[in-house]
């Protein structure tokens, strides 16, 4: 297993693709932290100019760890595109390739196989999330030094002491890996249905696009299919931060992730161990 | 005749003059208090009640030093109300900068307080219109209510104990007039956010409880200790 999943990171490691995720991750997240550091200041002062006509507001409130939540805000709503880009390709680029033949030739099981490529996307999807964090939560402190962190809500805001904000970081970029494990696992098991790598890809960012809009979109008849679609549990990471913590809601929308992840695996290995490989 | 007039005009202005007098020489006793405290610090835990904002209570220092230096400094971020808690005793440190009218009685904190209503002369300062609330036994304002031109209303309640006796509370409550927190959800990025919050109240009103301990008086402060930045 040790073997293929060496294999299987040597391949992801290898395609340009792979490094634009890490590519995008880096301007975006140095570009937030640029206009911030400019800014930052009319940005905060625009958001609170209807407290401060009543109150002065003392302390740094555009510090690290504001900068690094709206890094995230931004940012884990595009990064699920990227993670498609890699997993939509992990079977069907080997079909398309012509190596998967060759691949399956090795003395491996199919399951053993897709298992390796499984957690190499997962290896992927982790290196991702750990340099947002790194860049995000890093520059930040680098940059504007540490406080208490204001979450932005549209119509609230939560004020969390310094102490208590990096494990909630930590707990967030865990839900966010969860999130993106989703994504992978269904781009993979699109791939599993196809011998070319566009087209997974291609279906994997439509979904998750269409599953969005339906989610941001105010519209009665939607509001009944939110809770069935994937996207609306993926933002759960940001729940870390209410406070009290609602971990009811977490814990539900953690659990339906994690089904999700099952479901979308099982189909996986259902088909590609039964799978007529034909070219 | 002549000393009937006389007398006749003394009565009908006396009830004018004592109206001004006794309310003024209430306040001035007040003032007379305060003035012994020079400066002081103390050990400051602020409780929040401000609509649209979760704020847990944060503990720190608070500075103040006549006749109208004031500082809280705290480690993290803090609202507090755009006047100072003394904001009041300095707008009337001037008997004859305003009109004081005694308004009544009224029992605050179970003490029966005389109510004293005062307008400055002023139209260009701050403080349009200011109610007090002062227990005429001990000299010591225990609420007062703020009309400001930039600031709206402002109700300010105080608790004495130890140091009643430099006029210094226990604690005071800020009551404050907050308009609703609302912003673009494409602004704050919340994608979270549902239609299906309350409709909450375009105005509202905010509470800030100030706890004071460990009052230490008269130290010479230095003016360093009120600039800005740690």
């Amino acid at each position: 297993m040790g073997t293929l999943l060496r294999i299987e990171l040597f391949k992801i490691g290898t395609k340009p693709r792979s490094y634009i995720g890490f590519a995008a991750i880096t301007v975006i997240v140095l570009l937030i932290e640029l206009a911030l550091w400019l800014d930052g200041r009319s940005y905060l002062q625009f958001i609170l100019q209807a407290l401060e006509q009543s109150f002065q507001v003392q302390g740094n409130l555009l510090n690290g760890n504001l900068v690094s939540f709206i890094i995230l805000q931004t940012l884990i709503v595009q990064m699920p595109l990227l993670v498609a880009l890699i997993a939509g390709d992990l079977v069907s680029g080997e079909a398309a390739s012509g190596t998967i033949r060759l691949l399956l030739t090795q003395p491996y099981s199919r399951a053993k196989i897709l298992w390796a490529k499984y957690f190499a996307v997962s290896i992927y999807v982790f290196l991702l999330i750990f340099w947002l964090g790194l860049l995000a939560l890093g520059g930040g402190f680098l940059l504007f030094g540490s406080g208490d962190l204001v979450v932005l809500k549209s119509d609230e805001l939560i004020i969390l002491k310094a102490a208590d904000t990096l494990w909630r970081f930590m707990a967030a970029f865990g839900i966010a890996f969860l999130s993106l494990s989703v994504v992978a696992t269904f781009a993979l098991m699109l791939s599993c249905y196809t011998d070319n790598s566009i087209g997974p890809i291609i279906a994997s960012m439509a979904v998750i696009i269409l599953f969005t809009i339906i989610g941001t979109l105010e519209v009665p008849l939607f509001d009944r299919i939110k809770p069935f679609l994937f996207t609306t549990h993926m933002i759960v990471w940001r729940s870390m931060f209410d406070q009290p913590l609602d971990w009811g809601a977490i814990l539900r929308s953690l659990w339906v992730l994690v089904l999700h992840i099952a479901l979308f695996l099982g189909v996986s290995f259902f088909h590609f161990t039964k799978k007529d490989i034909q070219n | 005749m002549k000393s009937f007039i006389v007398f006749a005009l003394i009565a009908l202005c006396a009830p004018g003059v004592f109206a001004q007098s006794a309310p003024k020489a209430l306040i001035h006793a007040i003032q007379k208090k305060f003035a012994q405290v020079k400066d002081y610090s103390a050990t400051v835990r602020m409780e929040f009640d401000i609509p649209s904002v979760r704020l847990t209570p944060v503990e720190g220092d608070v500075y103040f030093k006549q006749p109208d230096k004031f500082r809280v400094k705290t480690e993290g971020i803090i609202f507090l109300p755009k006047q100072n808690p003394y904001f009041t005793l300095q707008s009337i440190r001037d008997t004859n900068a305003y009109v004081a009218i005694f308004a009544g009685e009224e029992t605050v904190q179970a003490t029966k307080t005389q109510v004293v209503n005062v307008i400055p002369h002023d139209n260009a300062g701050e403080l349009i219109l200011a109610k007090l609330w002062i227990d005429p036994g001990r000299k010591l304002i225990l609420k007062s209510q703020l009309t400001t031109k930039t600031n709206g209303t402002l109700t300010v309640e105080q608790g004495y104990g130890r140091f009643q006796e430099s006029a210094l509370p226990d604690w005071i409550r800020f009551t404050i007039d907050v308009a609703r927190f609302k912003v673009p959800k494409s602004v704050a990025v919340d994608l979270s956010a549902s239609k299906n919050t309350p409709n909450l109240p375009a105005k509202g009103t905010g509470t800030i409880h100030l706890i004071f301990t460990n009052y230490k008086l008269n130290q010479n402060l230095s003016d360093a200790v009120f600039a800005q930045g740690k």
